[in-house]
């Protein structure tokens, strides 16, 4: 045992999992030696072993520590539902373990959920308004609601320690939200130059390229990040546009797919996964899909217009017209909820 | 830049086995729908355009582009311009080898330069940006796709014969047919003449409400009652001829309509009201803010004033 942690330690984790392996075979219901191996396989990027051993750890003994890595083994392999009803649970059992509710929070974000990073984090942050770490994370939640004026408060917040990546890159995400794609375009190239491994930075950095026009530019922008951050389900999603965009279709399909993972049945990915099916001709494939996705999300105009082109190449004439009909419809509504666009002919 | 082909010579070919259709099409505006500057009208007939736009100045003199803002300037060669002034011309330049739209374009209606279309929705934060939008490759390649044909060994400006009808090489070399619309039907020609003037489903998905979509005909004609996808009658071809100029009396067009509503077609109601111009009520002119042009509206329809605009 002995010998196995000072691998550990030493970071030779290939060697401390070998004698990790050689104790759990005199003794496999030491929970110590599985969660000891399981930090050993994380550190060689093993995750999917990694949370087998912790699970088998906390099956003999419960125990907080092993919990909260067993959630960042979950959260670093991208499985971000198991991840959340995992620090969920020790957030509900250990409201003081930070570590905890800040990993929480950022799989909350990183699933798009931003009311819930501004439930849990709002009592954290006033308890304690200076925490880099809160402020960041909530100003993020807080510009991604379009909350604009509660983030721009944590923003000045955290400018008032000097610029930053972190301000930087809220800044331009507060630009994005209005429109704003050249100033943002600005505030993310200052975010990249001040800290190239912020985590999101070259994704929106991306994004307002793309915004901008600058589509080769983007593309390299979201292959950066997904080199340091694999997980970033704008990335791996706007990576997969715009290879689809330039018809590389199969590429494009392993990062739908890959976002797909991070997000499971997100309405946007499987509607840009049929696109692909139908740029392959798999009609038949896109237009199940399609049908899934249109009895799950019946206001999903994109996803209608879609199926009546798809109906509509099949000469399935009755079906493509119901679903224009739906269209008509769809975009009538809209119409009817926008002042501007109610304006006599 | 794409060297350019005399696009006279290709059309020229053509005509020989096709003078029919390759005769009248260089006159027609599609035909012309790029244009080097030195053969465009506009530029030749007014030798200089200003234009003051907040605090920038615009001038046009002899193909240079120059906007100012009092303190600098910048002056580009107009590479192309694109439309022929009716519903705008817009003008492209190269900085450092990628495109830009002009900000401001020339308009027939008022016989001089106001913004581009859309192009007040973002105001400028430098002098470059108030020159022009820089086109996005993909931006670009739309533009010059549709506005310009890609031959195999070349690039030429406005819509050629091989734009339509795919690469004339083969068919000079086997005779084998070229690409015919005559069979496809309402749905396809639809599709085809959309992926320049914008199918169903690029608006609708795009979900461009409000009268900017006017311009969308293919969008606007399907959206229409009478609109049935297997019915040629109701298709582009169905009253343009896409090798002649527009016809733009609405007198020109009483027959298509009575090709089903004069009892060509059981369910086609006849009009009572009248029996000739009948585009003038049931298809009206619509103007996009900014644009100083009234586009025919082809979401064919019962139109009534004060009636909200139907998507």
């Amino acid at each position: 045992m002995k010998q196995a942690v000072e691998a550990q330690q030493s970071g030779n984790f290939d060697q401390a999992i070998r004698n990790y392996k050689i104790l759990l075979e005199k003794y496999p219901n030491i929970a110590e030696i599985h969660s000891n191996l399981g930090a050993a396989l994380a550190g060689e990027g093993r995750y999917a072993d990694a949370i087998a051993e912790y699970e088998r750890a906390l099956k003999i003994k419960p125990n907080p520590q092993v919990s909260l890595n067993l959630g960042l083994a979950y959260y670093k392999a991208g499985q971000l539902a198991p991840a959340i009803a995992t620090l969920s649970k020790l957030h509900r059992e250990q409201p003081s373990n930070l570590q905890a509710l800040i990993v929480l929070a950022d799989c909350h974000l990183q699933l798009g959920e931003n009311k819930k990073v501004i439930e849990l984090l709002t009592p954290a942050q006033k308890a304690d308004p200076e925490n880099a770490t809160f402020n960041y994370l909530l100003g993020t939640a807080l510009v991604r609601d379009r909350q604009t004026a509660q983030g721009q408060l944590i923003i000045d917040k955290i400018l008032r320690n000097g610029d930053s990546a972190q301000a930087r890159l809220l800044m331009g995400t507060t630009k994005l939200t209005v429109n704003d794609f050249s100033g943002a375009l600005q505030d993310f190239a200052k975010a990249v130059e001040l800290d190239p491994k912020l985590p999101d930075v070259y994704a929106y950095y991306g994004l307002a390229l793309l915004a901008t026009g600058d589509q080769p530019g983007a593309k390299k922008a979201f292959e950066q990040e997904l080199k340091t951050n694999p997980n970033n389900f704008d990335a791996n999603l706007q990576l997969g546009v715009v290879l689809r965009q330039d018809e590389e279709n199969d590429q494009a399909l392993k990062y739908f797919q890959h976002a797909l993972e991070i997000r499971p049945g997100d309405f946007g990915v499987r509607y840009q996964i049929a696109t692909v099916e139908l740029a392959k001709g798999q009609l038949v494939q896109a237009q199940r899909d399609l049908e899934r996705l249109v009895k799950e999300a019946p206001k999903f105009t994109e996803a209608h217009v879609s199926l009546a082109t798809i109906y509509f190449r099949q000469k399935k004439k009755a079906a493509g017209e119901r679903e224009r009909a739906i269209v008509a419809q769809l975009n009538a509504e809209k119409q009817a909820n926008s002042p501007a666009l109610k304006a006599p002919q | 830049m794409i060297p350019l082909l005399m696009a006279a010579l290709v059309v020229r070919e053509c005509a020989r086995c096709h003078p029919a259709e390759a005769k009248p099409h260089p006159a027609t505006s599609m035909a012309r729908a790029m244009q080097h500057p030195a053969d465009s009208a506009i530029l030749n007939e007014h030798p200089v355009l200003t234009a003051q736009k907040g605090k920038y100045s615009y001038r046009i003199e002899k193909n240079l582009y120059t906007v100012t803002n009092g303190s600098a300037s910048l002056t580009f060669p107009i590479s192309w311009s694109f439309g022929l002034g009716d519903a705008g011309q817009t003008y492209v330049f190269e900085k450092d080898g990628i495109p830009y739209e002009s900000r401001v374009s020339f308009f027939r209606a008022i016989d001089g330069l106001d913004w581009t279309l859309g192009a007040s929705n973002s105001p400028p934060a430098n002098l470059l940006e108030a020159a022009g939008r820089q086109m996005g490759t993909q931006d670009a390649a739309q533009c010059f796709g549709c506005h310009s044909t890609k031959t195999q060994a070349a690039l030429e400006p406005g819509v050629q014969c091989e734009r339509c009808h795919g690469s004339t090489e083969e068919h000079l070399a086997t005779l084998k047919p070229m690409k015919k619309l005559r069979a496809a039907d309402a749905e396809e020609i639809s599709n085809f003449c959309g992926q320049c003037h914008r199918t169903w489903a690029d608006v609708a998905g795009k979900g461009i409400l409000g009268v900017n979509n006017v311009r969308f005909q293919p969008y606007r004609l399907t959206n229409s009652k009478c609109f049935d996808v297997d019915d040629r009658r109701i298709s582009c071809l169905g009253c343009h001829n896409p090798h002649q100029e527009l016809d733009r009396n609405d007198a020109h067009y009483d027959a298509k309509c009575q090709a089903c509503h004069a009892g060509g077609k059981p369910a086609a109601k006849v009009c009572k009201v009248s029996k000739s111009n009948c585009v003038s009520c049931h298809m009206p002119k619509i103007e996009i803010p900014g644009s100083h042009y009234r586009f025919t509206d082809h979401q064919i329809r019962i139109a009534r004033a004060n009636d909200r605009y139907p998507n």
